[in-house]
């Protein structure tokens, strides 16, 4: 509730000196806007000195669990080195990264050229939507795991083969989504639009593809996690590079701390691009976020 | 006000009716309608929840079809939504992604009307003024509270001039204080406009207080089950008098007979 007043404050005439007033930085309201980062911080610093500790005084063999600083260590040689030009295998955690991510964004890519058109075309046409829905049903409800050995088998050990299963992973929460907020367009703006003369293509262009794009955004949320569980799932089954690869390669040789190393980059990454899709969604739809501040 | 002009909105034999998606059955929402609102007129319909009101203002914005009979403005057909009228809505219905200068825009926006620019932004500081809102032009509709949001629904529906403003329940969703603010503005935006109103409300307060006439409608199938001259001067919402009256009570108490009788129709179930 006091946010609420908050909100209704920022509307009020600035300039007016009675309105607003200065009341300026206390300690602990200082406190109260950190406090959640300081915490964090010292939580997830405190989590890999006991780590470390562990390692060092638990008599714990480093093959089932490395030294937190070993990890540290093997992400940044990783990530500060990269193969010599002609090498047939990289260690470079950096070159796998790449081809990951590069094959991740390709394949967001993609599914977002296919998944929006498709979803707001079976949102706007009964048909369309009659038509293409057993199939997106049938699709997203299959675990895409199980497509793996095809795709090989299709396209090889290649990255058109990784990237494809990316696409496919990652396309259907975006259509979905797409389709799911043309379909809850709310009725009193449509009725609005068209009191105001709005004819059917405007009620499309101006309520409904509005109304969507946050929709769209968190389909897009959903499909990075989708995403990234494709391109690891495809580079353990089939490739020779790639995060997925390096997993299943540091394991196969023993090499513990590379191998955490690399699901603590994974991680990273994951946050990392779903936390800015939350603030894009945030700055493309305010009023969704101040509804429920 | 010029209420001696012939009708602007006229009414004949009206039936709309909805079918029922599930059991293929159909419900008669209004039966038999017959209407006229003078130009200048504020007509304030009352009646039980789920008697067709809604489905009236709607036929007359051209949003729903008619089943048989008829609705013309102006003597010409309702085929669809038009520019002579506009419509506030309960729930505001703002593009939320829009400021309010581009909310109170947007009529202009979806019909050519032949309005150069330079008028178009006059009209907009116009409304925003006539309403109270000048300096919230960049504002969204998220930071404003309830009551203001409505008054950039009222500006929004006057931008383009219309002869008729169509007002379904706007007020319903707002606290009963800002609510009576509301109410007087209404008045005063209706006597400067000279604007022709028809209102939905549920309150018989509000319907006294703004109507020229009351229509009453009845519960399934709504017919017009009478129609309530009032004859209170204006302005009515600053005037103390109006509501401690004795006539006040006698009309309020009337129109509660006959909304109470329907609504516990209402009640019985159906």
């Amino acid at each position: 509730m006091a946010n609420k007043g908050q909100q209704n404050a920022q509307v009020f005439d600035t300039d007016d000196p009675d309105r607003i007033q200065d009341i300026g930085w206390t300690a602990r309201e200082v406190w109260r806007r950190t406090r959640g980062f300081v915490v964090t911080s010292i939580n997830i610093i405190t989590f890999f000195i006991l780590w470390e500790l562990l390692t060092i005084y638990g008599n714990i063999n480093p093959l089932f669990l490395p030294k937190a600083s070993d990890m540290f260590m093997e992400l940044w040689v990783g990530l500060t080195t990269r193969a010599p030009e002609g090498a047939v295998f990289s260690g470079s955690i950096l070159d796998h990264f790449l081809h990951s991510f590069n094959n991740l964004m390709f394949g967001l890519g993609i599914a977002i050229l296919i998944g929006v058109p498709g979803g707001l075309l079976m949102g706007g046409n009964k048909y369309i939507e009659a038509i293409l829905s057993p199939y997106v049903w049938a699709l997203a409800s299959l675990p895409r795991i199980a497509l793996v050995p095809l795709f090989i088998l299709f396209l090889g050990f290649t990255t058109t083969m990784q990237v494809t299963i990316i696409v496919i992973s990652a396309v259907f929460p975006i259509m979905i989504n797409a389709w799911a907020g043309v379909k809850t367009t709310e009725k009193s703006l449509l009725a609005a639009a068209r009191v105001f003369g709005a004819n059917r293509r405007q009620l499309y262009v101006k309520v409904v593809l509005p109304y969507t794009l946050p929709f769209i955004i968190s389909g897009i949320q959903q499909g990075i996690g989708r995403g990234l569980i494709g391109v690891v799932i495809a580079e353990l089954f089939g490739g020779s590079n790639g995060l997925g690869y390096l997993i299943q390669r540091s394991a196969d040789t023993f090499n513990t701390a590379m191998n955490f190393a690399v699901l603590l980059l994974l991680i990273v990454m994951s946050l990392s691009l779903i936390n800015f899709t939350r603030w894009l969604e945030a700055y493309v739809a305010p009023w969704r976020s101040a509804n429920h501040l | 006000m010029s209420l001696n002009n012939e009708p602007i909105i006229v009414a004949k034999d009206l039936t709309i009716s909805y079918e029922l998606h599930r059991e293929r059955k159909k419900l008669t929402a209004l039966q038999d309608i017959n209407l006229e609102v003078k130009a200048g007129e504020f007509v304030v319909l009352v009646g039980p929840s789920g008697c067709g009101k809604t489905s009236f203002i709607n036929a007359i914005s051209g949003l729903v079809p008619k089943e048989t009979g008829s609705v013309t403005v102006r003597g010409e057909e309702v085929t669809g939504p038009g520019p002579d009228r506009a419509m506030v809505f309960q729930d505001y219905a703002l593009l939320p992604w829009r400021t309010v200068e581009s909310n109170v825009r947007m009529p202009f926006e979806f019909q050519d009307l032949g309005v150069s620019e330079a008028e178009k932004k006059k009209r907009v500081q116009e409304c925003l003024e006539l309403v109270d809102l000048d300096g919230f032009e960049k504002s969204f509709p998220y930071e404003l509270s309830g009551g203001m949001k409505q008054r950039v629904g009222i500006a929004r529906a006057l931008i383009t001039h219309p002869d008729i403003l169509l007002a379904d329940e706007p007020f319903a969703a707002i606290d009963a204080m800002t609510r009576e603010a509301m109410q007087a503005e209404m008045e005063r935006i209706v006597m400067e406009t000279g604007q022709t109103c028809v209102f939905i409300t549920h309150s018989i307060d509000e319907a006294i207080l703004l109507g020229d006439r009351v229509v009453v409608i009845s519960y399934r199938p709504g017919k017009v089950k009478e129609i309530v001259d009032i004859n209170f001067p204006r302005p009515r919402m600053s005037n103390s008098e109006v509501k401690t009256s004795r006539e006040y009570a006698q009309i309020r108490d009337h129109i509660w007979k006959l909304v109470k009788d329907e609504a516990s129709q209402t009640n019985r179930g159906e």
